[in-house]
């Protein structure tokens, strides 16, 4: 391989104003034609990383070379204009406008759209399997599919390099592998692809080359075929671990702790009904969009639409979240920062924010916040920080301390471990297992479906809002669970 | 809480901004008065004054930043409150001032939950709806008025009304209470914070004399404050408004009845309207229909001088009473001083922006200390839990 990288870098640095190094020596070839993994925990400098390379943020040292010539890009626009484009994990589309206008949001020149415009639009979407309605409002999309009109958007400049910050990390099965696809393909074409992921599995099975990232400085730059998952796991947390691994608990038999009968939402649930005994954990598998959530929030009383009957400990319970939680019934929602956590407030305020009664017991609050800090192994400096300022994995164990009181007696955990480095995921499953092991009823909705395995008791399959199955976790794996869970007629085959 | 003090921040542009402000246009006022041979403008009388000046705009704008941190935004208090007077003003001589002053609040409560109710329910923006209110509520006046100046011409009514509203009180002992106890309460929980509001409390007191009195909506205005600033401070209500504020999504998941806080904050907001309006119409024991226009822009000032956040989720009360003093000090200065009235709509404006200027330039000082501590992290096995 005499070729000239498509980019290079030596030495990259990024320091902070405020004297905190993000970057501190990183070195990264990427060829052209290739796909390359850039794995890290959270903290690590990916972020910052991406952010250098798509001129976001000015590097502080070190050199980076494109395509043989030394640059430093000063706005986004040089970057993309070089022939970069970046597409980043929270999603900036705009959601007032249509899925074409969106992926025209760059594009020059004077009308606002133009028929040849559209049809290159048209040709991009295609490309990716044509997984939406070039008209349809961003807004009213589910989250997955807004992901796939980042990719086309990142695609309409036809770019070089793609960098992709977790483009995976909110998709469904399904949704993946047109991800995957169009990364082969993309690669296929001569282009080069820098993807960032938490998925040890699709950056074993999809990269040629990977950069593991620790502290700000590359670890491992190696040939993918080179290594193995444990080896890349590894260079991730600095020391050796344990892949997930399924344990055996002892099953449950009590009565029935959750009781969900004939619980409906119009459009979006159809008539469900299962139970749940303290003690056990539920499994909730399905792909993006089969209901997974709107079931929790039913149960939960966040859906007002929500018809039906949720018994806990034999009491019916309201349908208003107050009443949930009253009964026992706690949510951790699936979109940490939009619906878990306060920002603005601090751990102790964020834990406290549940409890009942008429005044503030500081002491108390600062205690119980310590005692889940140690408790859950939250990395803080300590119980003032506010949680806008933690890892996603940190804020995560703070929502999920919030309901860590004794009136909890039932767990629903959506989607309790995306865009959560291996090690805060392990904390958590770990987590969950202990509270069952305390006769919490857990329901566990997850897109890692070895995680469901590894942890549940039982797992319920969902698609299109019911349930239509049921797997025993010790006996089906991962590729049956994807079949049950995506049925017999895939969605995707109906496109042309 | 053995909360260590960023004291660097506490006392930055950012959180203390607006005492300095309050402090320095004090001083230059001082100095304008003394080089031109006033009398001395520091005086507790004119201090006093000017309180007394500020009282209805801090009543509405305590209730009012109570709204902003929930997130939502009421336009209609200036009109709610001068519905409030016209009733009070019209209904007293035939009912009497305590039970007209009674329908003048509960009728801006029943516009308050209306406006709630339609923000609430139908789901339309607060400063939609509020500003509907504030068009149809003058309206009202207008109709109830029919257009003309109203007084009230019963004698011992209007007794009982200015006695509502102008009556001295004496504030020395009181004031030296409340020093001592913010002092001893510094003392106990070690809040040196607290011992500082104690000590300007209390020298405050001791300056202006045992004779000193102030006018009684100096008192309303600051048992109102008090409460609203310990109820936020203290209680879980007041946790859970900052958090409605801050992410309703988030507080309603957490079991909070986000519904039922916002709506309570728009009952607040013109139950406040409704008590101002009381008193001014015990003022001048008349309403005028065109009153009180336009004072909901100085309402949101004093709450924006105060640093609360439009966004919602942050703010504090007693900021709002400062930058109402802060505003009415300019006011108050213009007339006292005679420095040319023309120029104090140009020095308030300038004043109120220069002010949101060091409230977003100078604020997030607390987001830049950023977190460092997540390193990689250890990966102890799922396995060994089982």
């Amino acid at each position: 391989m005499v070729e000239a990288p498509l980019l290079q870098l030596r030495g990259l640095e990024k320091v902070w104003p405020n004297g905190t190094a993000a970057l501190r020596g990183v070195d990264l070839k990427v060829r052209a034609g290739s796909v390359h993994g850039l794995l890290g925990a959270n903290g690590a400098g990916k972020s910052t990383l991406i952010k250098v390379l798509a001129g976001a943020i000015p590097a502080s040292g070190g050199d980076i070379t494109w395509r043989g010539q030394t640059e430093r890009w000063t706005n986004p626009r040089a970057a993309r204009a070089g022939g970069i484009a970046t597409i980043y994990q929270h999603i900036p589309l705009v959601p007032t406008l249509s899925v074409l206008e969106n992926m025209l949001l760059e594009q020059a020149g004077g009308w606002r759209i133009d028929r040849a415009a559209r049809d290159r639009a048209a040709t991009v979407a295609l490309s990716l399997g044509d997984p939406f309605d070039l008209d349809a409002i961003v807004g009213d999309l589910p989250i997955g599919t807004r992901q796939m009109v980042a990719v086309a958007q990142g695609l309409m400049s036809d770019p070089a390099l793609l960098i992709m910050d977790e483009p995976t990390a909110s998709l469904a099965g399904d949704e993946r592998e047109q991800v995957y696809r169009t990364i082969r393909r993309l690669a296929g074409e001569g282009r080069a692809v820098l993807f960032v992921s938490h998925f040890l599995d699709e950056i074993v099975a999809l990269t040629d080359e990977v950069t593991v990232l620790r502290d700000g400085r590359a670890v491992l730059g190696a040939r993918t075929a080179d290594l193995d998952e444990a080896a890349i796991a590894a260079a991730i947390a600095g020391r050796a671990v344990t892949v997930l691994e399924r344990v055996e608990r002892q099953r449950s038999t009590g009565e029935a702790l959750l009781d969900v009968r004939n619980l409906t939402s119009p459009g979006k649930l159809a008539p469900t009904s299962f139970s749940a005994t303290g003690g056990e954990i539920v499994g909730i598998a399905g792909m993006l969009g089969s209901g997974r959530s709107e079931l929790l929030h039913a149960i939960f009383g966040a859906d007002p639409a929500a018809r039906g009957s949720v018994l806990v400990g034999g009491e019916q319970i309201g349908c208003e979240p107050a009443a949930a939680v009253a009964a026992g019934v706690a949510l951790v929602p699936e979109d940490r920062a939009a619906q878990g956590f306060i920002s603005g407030m601090t751990i102790a305020e964020n834990i406290a924010l549940p409890h009942e009664g008429w005044l503030i017991a500081p002491r108390r609050e600062h205690d119980a916040a310590i005692a889940a800090i140690d408790d859950l192994a939250i990395k803080a400096p300590d119980a003032d920080a506010l949680v806008g300022e933690l890892s996603g994995g940190n804020a995560q164990k703070v929502v999920i301390a919030k309901w860590l009181t004794p009136r909890t007696r039932v767990l629903l955990l959506d989607e309790p471990t995306a865009g959560i480095d291996i090690g805060a995921r392990t904390d958590i499953l770990r987590l969950i297992r202990r509270l069952a092991d305390k006769g919490l009823a857990v329901l566990l909705v997850s897109s890692e479906f070895e995680e469901l395995l590894a942890v549940t008791d039982r797992i319920l399959v969902l698609r299109d809002g019911a349930i239509v199955g049921e797997a025993d976790p010790a006996t089906v794996d991962e590729a049956g669970l994807i079949q049950l869970a995506s049925g017999t007629q895939s969605r995707t085959e109906i496109a042309p | 809480m053995t909360r260590s003090i960023d004291w660097r921040r506490t006392f930055g542009l950012r959180e203390a901004g607006v005492y300095y402000a309050l402090l320095i246009l004090l001083a230059l006022l001082a100095a304008i008065a003394h080089s031109r041979g006033l009398p001395n403008y520091l005086s507790p009388q004119n201090l006093g004054n000017i309180v007394y000046q500020a009282s209805l705009v801090g009543i509405m704008g305590v209730a009012m930043t109570v709204m902003l941190i929930t997130g939502a935004f009421d336009l209609s208090v200036a009109s709610v409150a001068a519905l409030a007077a016209a009733v009070l003003v019209g209904l007293a001589p035939s009912i009497g001032f305590p039970l007209a002053a009674g329908a003048a609040i509960i009728t801006a409560i029943a516009v308050g939950i209306f406006n709630g109710a339609v923000v609430q329910f139908v789901g339309i923006n607060a400063f939609i709806v509020t500003l509907g209110t504030l068009t149809a509520v003058r309206g009202l006046v207008l109709v109830l008025t029919d257009g003309r100046s109203l007084m009230v011409e019963r004698p011992d009514v209007l007794q009982q009304m200015l006695a509502f509203e102008s009556t001295r009180v004496p504030i020395f002992w009181a004031a030296l209470l409340f020093a001592a106890t913010l002092l001893a309460l510094a003392a106990w929980k070690r809040r040196p914070l607290d011992a500082l509001a104690g000590i300007v409390v209390g020298a405050l007191a001791l300056l202006a004399g045992r004779d000193f009195t102030v006018a009684a909506p100096v008192v309303y205005l600051a048992l109102f404050t008090l409460a609203v600033w310990a109820v936020l401070r203290f209680t879980v209500i007041g946790r859970r408004i900052y958090a409605v504020g801050g992410n309703a999504e988030a507080a309603r998941l957490s079991g909070i009845n986000v519904h039922a806080y916002k709506l309570g904050a728009f009952v607040l907001s013109s139950a406040a309207a409704g008590f101002a309006g009381v008193l001014f119409g015990c003022r001048l024991g008349a309403i005028n229909p065109t009153a009180l226009q336009g004072t909901e822009l100085t309402v949101i000032a004093a709450a924006i001088l105060g640093g609360t956040s439009l966004l919602g989720g942050a703010g504090s009360v007693l900021k709002t009473v400062i930058g109402a003093l802060l505003l009415f000090t300019l006011t108050n200065g213009f007339n006292v001083l005679d420095l040319g009235a023309s120029y104090q709509g140009l020095i308030e404006g300038a004043v109120v922006i220069a002010a949101a200027a060091i409230y977003t330039v100078g604020g997030d000082r607390r987001r830049a200390r950023r977190a460092t501590v997540d390193t990689a992290p250890q990966a102890p096995a799922v396995a060994e839990a089982g």
